[in-house]
């Protein structure tokens, strides 16, 4: 069977044991609203945004009005700009929420000798700008320059006041968030444990305790079935030497872990590239995925990384990209097997990752275990008729037609149990030569 | 009875989530995002200090430590702050305010951009420098034509103080500036101004020039008299080692929180997981978070705080480069490791690759770190990013046998949890909530100042 592959990801997962087909993630309390990508829609050349894609932005998380929300759609203003345009200027009157629909930005600060210093690459999705809304008297802290060619969606503060001065729910969705901005909390977004350190004297001591997530997320296992046939001829006379019903199943159940594989990456629900929190998220420099945006995803996943995962041909990209700078990673070892290596931590490649139609795709860096918060797969062993940890191999019956079934059933899911466990690195474009 | 039609959408049986309700869930504990992988508090010797005070008992050292000075600015305006002249060697220790003042009033400020010479080598000095914001390379006459670099010139740095005391000095480097550079020049003329009128002024020279200079090694520290290499019957040197008379000591420090349950929660919901287990957990580790972040940025026994001028390095064009971390390196014996924030180890990295070179990785008690010559740099997210995005990374010598780098903490304390950390029990309130205190001791000592160099204004983002 040609579709077999070597199923690293399936490997190396530590997998836990969920015993009643549900796992709960328990997290301290976090203020920080997730902070998403919006989508958008095309007719030609005009882009609109999509008016529920809205709530993707922090100040108009869980706001529900579909007429506020599309009022707010219909006031974005479509702009283009040529690579190296500046979009907004450091300093200047930040008065406009601004999102990328198409292109790569650079976000530029000040350097200590009054030079330029990179603080990071926006594009397709992204936002900035959406929280000064609230403050009409707020500067850009940062300038923007467009890396590529650019097309944004630009809302002034005037279009967003009127909306405002309309909607009352508008208005108390502000009130809201300004609240909730008010909270103290860590650098993570989490509810803050009150310390004192470092003091003489007897001042009064902050009472704490901490805070946990009311409603945790839930991970309910997922399942792979099929009915598998073998008609009674075939299992009763051909067995020898080898047992047709076994092989048949055997086979099966290969489908089954790679299709299992193919879930844990692309699912939407627990799928790791769905799961990845947004500022996990990077893109890459120029193009193709190069040794810099590598040593980027290290910098994210810096708390003991497990593993890289990318598709064979990207890491035959990051090869070449390597050779082209005149360094030649060494591999390591594992399990016996010589894998490459960037910095020491395994790069194994994984064909479930897709590549789009323009030849671009995706890297993960993860790191792994559940005492190490890392990323873990979840399974339930002890199953009835188990064939393999979590696969159960069920006799169903045999039919009027002489055909015996099997339900083939397999079990699994996968958590990131703290953001910071994964890392994507995206748009990693694999068909650059020269 | 249900009709059963197979096209339809409705369930024929009982529904996951309905069933989900018997069911146990498998729960975590919390989870935390603030949790890192503590190198330094992992890397650090703890020596155990009975009675709270550590002292650290040197060498009688005669080096006057050669600090740093300090700027206001209003707008552009640059103004040395008039007490931070005492840093200087020859006014050390001079503390006349009204003359501190005069002085200061008659500095310059200057700027230059990027690329130009500041000074000359072999011209007279004519003004005192004082660095307020920038970079300048002192570079001097190679042994073969050439020039040589004699190291950078930061903000606060100061150049040509010796020509307060003795008038004929003369350049003995060229300063060129890296970077655009504003300094504050005062004028040698101007100073013999101000000293024509201060008579507490005068004398301070005076007894600056008399200062007889003591026998002393290449540290500074009072010498250890010696023969050696001798023929015949010479006297031979009779010889005692001076200590310190005023060493430093290091008094623990503590960080502390009382954590309250309340006695509903800790009686009741404590199946399968402790509660009051789970929150001591998580409090301990956002101290142990801190305790890090003290060791590191704390200003009275923080290593960023306490690493001496001399081991203070600036980076030669901004990235942290492979050349900055050997120029770290040799500044000290047994470097046992770096540590770096895990951005400015990537910016590292950058620089490697765009060089062509692959350092290869190094395993830290069974973890793989990016090393450079061999040495590990640790990822420590505690060390600060400035706003303009520059940072440092820190290089040290560990251990009390090796007079490296030593973290602190107490023999022993009253009801225990973990080293250097207790837990006790205050007692529960008429709101019935029971309260614990929670306290951490630490602190950190540098025995020789060599143990501990760190690479400054390292630009990120290049």
């Amino acid at each position: 069977m040609q579709g077999i592959s070597s199923r690293w990801l399936l490997r190396n997962l530590p997998w836990v044991e969920v015993s009643g087909g549900t796992y709960r993630v328990n997290r301290r309390l976090s203020y920080e609203v997730g902070d998403g990508r919006v989508s958008f829609t095309n007719v030609g050349a005009e882009i609109r945004v999509i008016p529920r894609e809205l709530g993707e932005l922090p100040l108009f998380r869980g706001l529900d009005d579909d007429e506020v929300l599309s009022a707010l759609a219909d006031r974005f203003e479509q702009q283009e700009y040529q690579p190296g345009d500046v979009i907004t200027a450091f300093g200047q009157l930040s008065d406009q929420a601004i999102l990328i629909a198409h292109g790569k930005v650079n976000k530029i600060g000040t350097g200590r000798y009054g030079d330029e210093t990179v603080l990071g690459v926006l594009a397709d999705g992204d936002h900035f700008g959406d929280d000064s809304l609230t403050d009409p008297q707020s500067l850009w802290e940062f300038t923007t320059r467009a890396l590529t060619a650019c097309t944004i969606l630009v809302l002034s503060q005037q279009s967003f006041d009127e909306v405002l001065s309309q909607s009352a729910e508008l208005r108390e969705q502000l009130e809201q968030f300004r609240a909730n901005a008010g909270q103290a909390r860590d650098e993570h977004g989490e509810a803050t444990i009150d310390l004192a350190a470092g003091h003489d004297g007897e001042p009064d001591l902050p009472g704490t305790y901490v805070d946990y997530d009311a409603q945790p997320r839930e991970y309910s296992l997922s399942v792979a079935q099929t009915v598998l046939r073998v008609h009674s001829r075939v299992a009763d006379l051909y067995n020898d030497p080898m047992d047709q019903v076994e092989q048949q199943l055997r086979l099966t159940v290969e489908a089954l872990k790679e299709r299992q594989e193919h879930e844990l990456v692309n699912n939407r629900e627990f799928g790791l590239l769905h799961n990845a929190d947004l500022k996990q998220r990077i893109h890459t420099r120029s193009g193709p995925p190069t040794p810099d945006d590598f040593d980027e995803l290290l910098a994210l996943v810096w708390k003991e990384p497990g593993f890289f995962l990318a598709h064979p041909r990207t890491i035959a990209a990051f090869g070449r990209e390597c050779t082209r700078r005149g360094v030649y990673p060494t591999s390591v070892d594992v399990n016996g097997n010589q894998a490459p290596a960037w910095r020491g931590v395994p790069i194994f490649p994984c064909g479930k990752i897709p590549v789009s139609e323009s030849n671009t795709s995706s890297v993960m860096l993860m790191r792994t275990g559940e005492d190490s918060q890392g990323v873990i797969g979840l399974h339930q062993t002890g199953i009835p008729d188990e064939y393999q940890p979590s696969v159960s191999v069920r006799f169903m019956g045999i039919d009027e037609k002489a055909l015996i079934s099997y339900l083939v059933s397999a079990y699994y899911s996968c958590a990131v149990l703290v953001p910071d466990a994964l890392a994507i690195l995206e748009n990693a474009e694999i068909g650059r030569e020269g | 009875m249900t009709a059963i039609d197979p096209g339809s959408d409705t369930r024929h049986s009982l529904d996951p989530r309905a069933a989900r309700n018997l069911a146990t869930t498998t729960k975590t504990c919390p989870q935390m995002q603030g949790i890192s992988s503590r190198w330094l508090l992992k890397m650090l010797p703890w020596v155990s200090v009975s009675g709270g005070t550590y002292r650290v008992n040197r060498r009688l050292s005669y080096a006057v430590g050669d600090g740093r000075v300090s700027f206001t600015n209003i707008g552009e305006d640059v103004r040395v702050v008039p007490p931070e002249l005492a840093e200087l060697p020859p006014l050390r220790g001079f503390d006349d305010e009204s003359v501190l003042s005069a002085l200061a009033d008659r500095c310059e400020q200057r700027q230059v951009r990027a690329g130009e010479v500041i000074v000359e080598f072999g011209q007279p000095i004519t003004e005192v420098l004082l660095i307020a914001h920038g970079k300048v390379a002192k570079s001097g006459a190679g042994a073969y034509d050439g020039q040589t670099a004699l190291g950078m010139l930061t903000d606060g740095d100061h150049a040509g103080a010796q020509a307060l005391a003795d008038s004929d000095c003369l350049w003995e480097f060229t300063a060129t500036a890296t970077t655009p550079v504003t300094f504050l020049a005062l004028p040698v003329a101007a100073f013999e101004q101000v000293r024509a009128q201060s008579t507490a002024l005068a004398e301070q020279l005076e007894q600056y020039r008399n200062n007889p200079n003591l026998p002393q090694n290449k540290h500074g520290e009072a010498e250890i008299a010696l023969a050696s290499g001798h023929d015949g019957e010479p006297d031979l040197p009779s010889t005692f080692v001076d200590y310190e008379a005023a060493p430093r000591e290091y008094s623990l420090s503590v960080a502390q929180t009382v954590l309250r349950v309340h006695s509903r929660v800790a009686d009741l919901y404590s199946d399968p997981m402790d509660q009051v287990e789970q929150q001591l957990r998580l409090t301990v580790e956002a101290l142990r978070e801190r305790e890090e972040h003290e060791l590191v940025n704390n200003s009275d026994f923080g290593l960023l705080h306490n690493v001496d001028l001399k081991q203070r390095l600036q980076t030669r064009a901004g990235p942290p480069t492979p050349d900055d971390l050997d120029e770290l390196l040799t500044r000290r014996r047994k470097t046992r490791f770096f540590l770096a924030h895990p951005r400015t180890i990537a910016a590292f990295g950058q620089e490697c690759t765009r060089r062509g070179i692959y350092p290869p990785p190094a395993t830290v008690d069974g973890s793989t770190v990016q090393a450079w010559r061999g040495v590990p740099i640790l990822p420590c997210n505690k060390i600060p990013i400035s706003a303009n995005n520059t940072t440092s990374i820190l290089a040290m010598r560990v251990g009390e046998e090796d007079q490296g780098v030593i973290g602190l903490r107490p023999a022993a304390v009253p009801d225990e949890y973990q080293p250097g950390l207790s837990v006790r029990f205050i007692g529960i309130d008429a709101k019935a909530l029971i309260s614990y205190l929670v306290s951490a001791y630490h602190s950190a000592a540098v025995l020789v100042p060599d143990a501990l160099g760190v690479l400054e204004n390292i630009e990120l983002g290049r």
